[in-house]
């Protein structure tokens, strides 16, 4: 993979990430350029997610060494509101619950204060419904309070709308294909596709099947916070088949 | 009883033990002074009389030292013209008295605004929700930043009446609430939410009274105090099953977000259920400002500031989505998006 370049959106370089001075990741070097989708696969606790939440700048981690650049800026020099408001994008695999606020409203709020100007009710409204179209959704969730009640897959779609609407240069999806059942997965995969051509992806996930409807650049193995294995999309559907022993194995032999 | 007859409350008695007194009363504990009345307007959809009936005072120093204040109230009679009818209360002086009797003879949403620089203000609701009448109440405590409030409300309610009140306390420096609702027959329902904005050093004690006096009654609590900088809110329930009241469901949660340090909040629900075959829950918390919440809003590229106001919002509507009635939460819901608005901008 390329380091350089005006495409380069994500570089990572030998990280290593500590939560309460454990480390999770010990080393860990990706770069994402423009209209790739870099998928992460490994298996629970291998640190995937905490690369998600690293990223996004979660206060619960530490960075104790290597570096991230984020479109060639050093991305520890950016608090998370600026992060987003530079385009990244975390699909949280458990998004949380804000009770007594309005998905519409919370919508609004995150799409004005992103393109940090006033979006008019009109415009805001056509390009809403429009993205809600894309997903099958509901107009009634607009009222509903963000994340309070619903339903693992709602609660996914919700992230998805929020990519659409955010339109991001780096999406993050953890988990995202997690709970949901065939029809969900293919609307949450046509919301990753619409954004994938002008973005960087990294989509961390169990399962083989979402990456039926996505098609990935690059498959990466993630075991003991380390990328261990890096491969076509052929991959995932090897590691369906044979699960992660192998991989562990692999070096000693 | 005449007020100069009562024996002043100690601090040991329940009521009493979190505002004093003689720390709500306007002047010198012994007296009863002189106060300007209430200006009382209503928009449209209903009118006001002068005279109300004669109000209980049960005994309670509070309601006796009201109706000494002032001797006459208003009567709110509603038409039924519009969805929402609202009532002003202007207070002003140095100690205004206003009585507000309400008869719901028929299904109505009414909202009471309190406001004006009045040093002292002393308030009395009283109210019935017929038979078969769903009635919903909001009330807004908009007084002056420097102002006390003494409030005090009493109601029925009747057979398969319903009484869903709102209560928005964003007013005031030192605020005593006492309000005290009977279900006096079957089918009877009650739904009530308060919430509650502290900000400098604002003082607001609700001691809310539910009593279920006969079976097969429903009672629902909710009260959310938001405290920031100094300020403290008291919050005590006294919820009583009476013995023969069996099949009443009732539930009380009290829940507090501190923002600041120094700000405090007490939570006290209290249950005295003599009935054996009752459904009765409570709960309390009080906690910081979720840090899950703070990231994910942050994630979305909302500012910390805007973030913080945005789930203080969120946490006091939080109440309100507890009524069936739109009208009065949208009502309340406004209101408070705009106080908090100000706030931002302070």
């Amino acid at each position: 993979m390329g380091v350089t370049g005006v495409s380069e959106i994500l570089r990572i370089e030998n990280l290593h990430v500590s939560v309460d001075e454990t480390p999770i990741i010990k080393g860990l070097t990706l770069t994402i350029n423009r209209g790739e989708i870099h998928v992460i696969m490994g298996r629970n606790g291998a640190g995937k997610s905490t690369l998600a939440s690293v990223l996004m700048g979660h206060p619960a981690y530490e960075i104790t060494e290597g570096t991230i650049h984020y479109l060639s800026q050093p991305l520890e020099e950016l608090t998370v509101f600026e992060r987003a408001r530079a385009g990244m994008f975390l699909s949280f695999q458990y998004p949380v619950v804000i009770p007594g606020v309005q998905v519409g409203t919370f919508l609004k709020k995150s799409v004005q204060s992103v393109r940090d100007e006033p979006i008019k009710g009109r415009a805001f409204r056509k390009e809403l419904n429009e993205a809600m179209n894309t997903l099958d959704m509901n107009k009634s969730v607009l009222s509903r309070y963000v994340n309070d009640g619903f339903s693992g897959g709602e609660k996914k779609r919700l992230e998805i709308l929020q990519m659409l609407m955010l339109n991001p240069k780096l999406a993050l999806l953890d988990e995202t294909d997690s709970g949901l059942d065939i029809d969900a997965l293919r609307i949450v995969a046509k919301g990753i596709n619409q954004v994938a051509p002008e973005a960087g992806c990294l989509i961390i996930t169990h399962y083989q099947r979402l990456l039926d409807h996505v098609k990935p650049t690059y498959v990466h193995v993630m075991i003991d916070g380390q990328i261990l294995l890096t491969g076509g999309p052929e991959l995932a559907l090897e590691l369906e088949e044979k699960g992660y022993d192998w991989i562990d194995a692999a070096p000693e032999a | 009883m005449k007020y100069s007859k009562m024996e002043l409350p100690s601090r040991a008695d329940h009521l009493w033990r979190y505002t004093p007194w003689k720390r709500i009363h306007p002047s010198t504990v012994e007296t009863v002074p002189d106060a300007v009345p209430f200006r009382w307007s209503i928009n449209e959809g209903g009118s006001l009389s002068d005279g109300m009936p004669r109000v209980m005072t049960d005994g309670d120093i509070a309601r006796v030292f009201l109706s000494e204040l002032g001797q006459t109230g208003v009567s709110l009679s509603v038409d039924g013209t519009t969805p929402v009818v609202h009532v002003h209360a202007v207070a002003s002086g140095h100690v205004s008295v206003g009585h507000l009797h309400i008869e719901c003879n028929n299904d109505v949403t009414v909202i009471v605004h309190l406001s004006g620089e009045a040093e002292w203000a002393g308030l009395h609701v009283t109210g019935t929700a017929q038979s078969n009448v769903r009635a919903s109440i909001g009330f807004i405590n908009e007084l002056s930043a420097n102002s006390k409030l003494l409030r005090c409300e009493d109601w029925t309610v009747q057979r398969d009446a319903t009484l869903e009140m709102a209560s928005l306390s964003i007013g005031g420096f030192r605020c005593k609430n006492d309000i005290r609702t009977r279900l006096i027959a079957a089918g009877g329902s009650l739904t009530q939410a308060i919430s509650i904005h502290g900000r400098d050093q604002r003082h607001v004690d609700h001691h809310i009274e539910i009593h279920h006096d006969v079976g097969h009654t429903n009672s629902d609590l909710h009260i959310h105090a938001a405290c920031n900088d100094e300020s403290h809110s008291i919050s005590t329930g006294l919820l009583t099953i009476a013995e023969s009241a069996n099949q009443s469901d009732a539930g009380q949660v009290f829940k507090n977000l501190l923002l600041s340090e120094r700000s405090r909040a007490e939570a006290i629900p209290e249950l005295e259920v003599l009935a054996d075959e009752v459904s009765a829950n409570h709960g309390a918390a009080s906690s910081p400002v979720n840090p899950e919440q703070m990231h994910y809003l942050m994630s979305r590229g909302i500012g910390e500031e805007e973030a913080t106001a945005l789930i203080i919002e969120g946490f006091m509507q939080d109440g309100f989505t507890k009524l069936h009635s739109k009208a009065l939460v949208d009502e309340m819901r406004t209101r408070l998006t705009v106080h908090l608005e100000c706030e931002l901008m302070r």
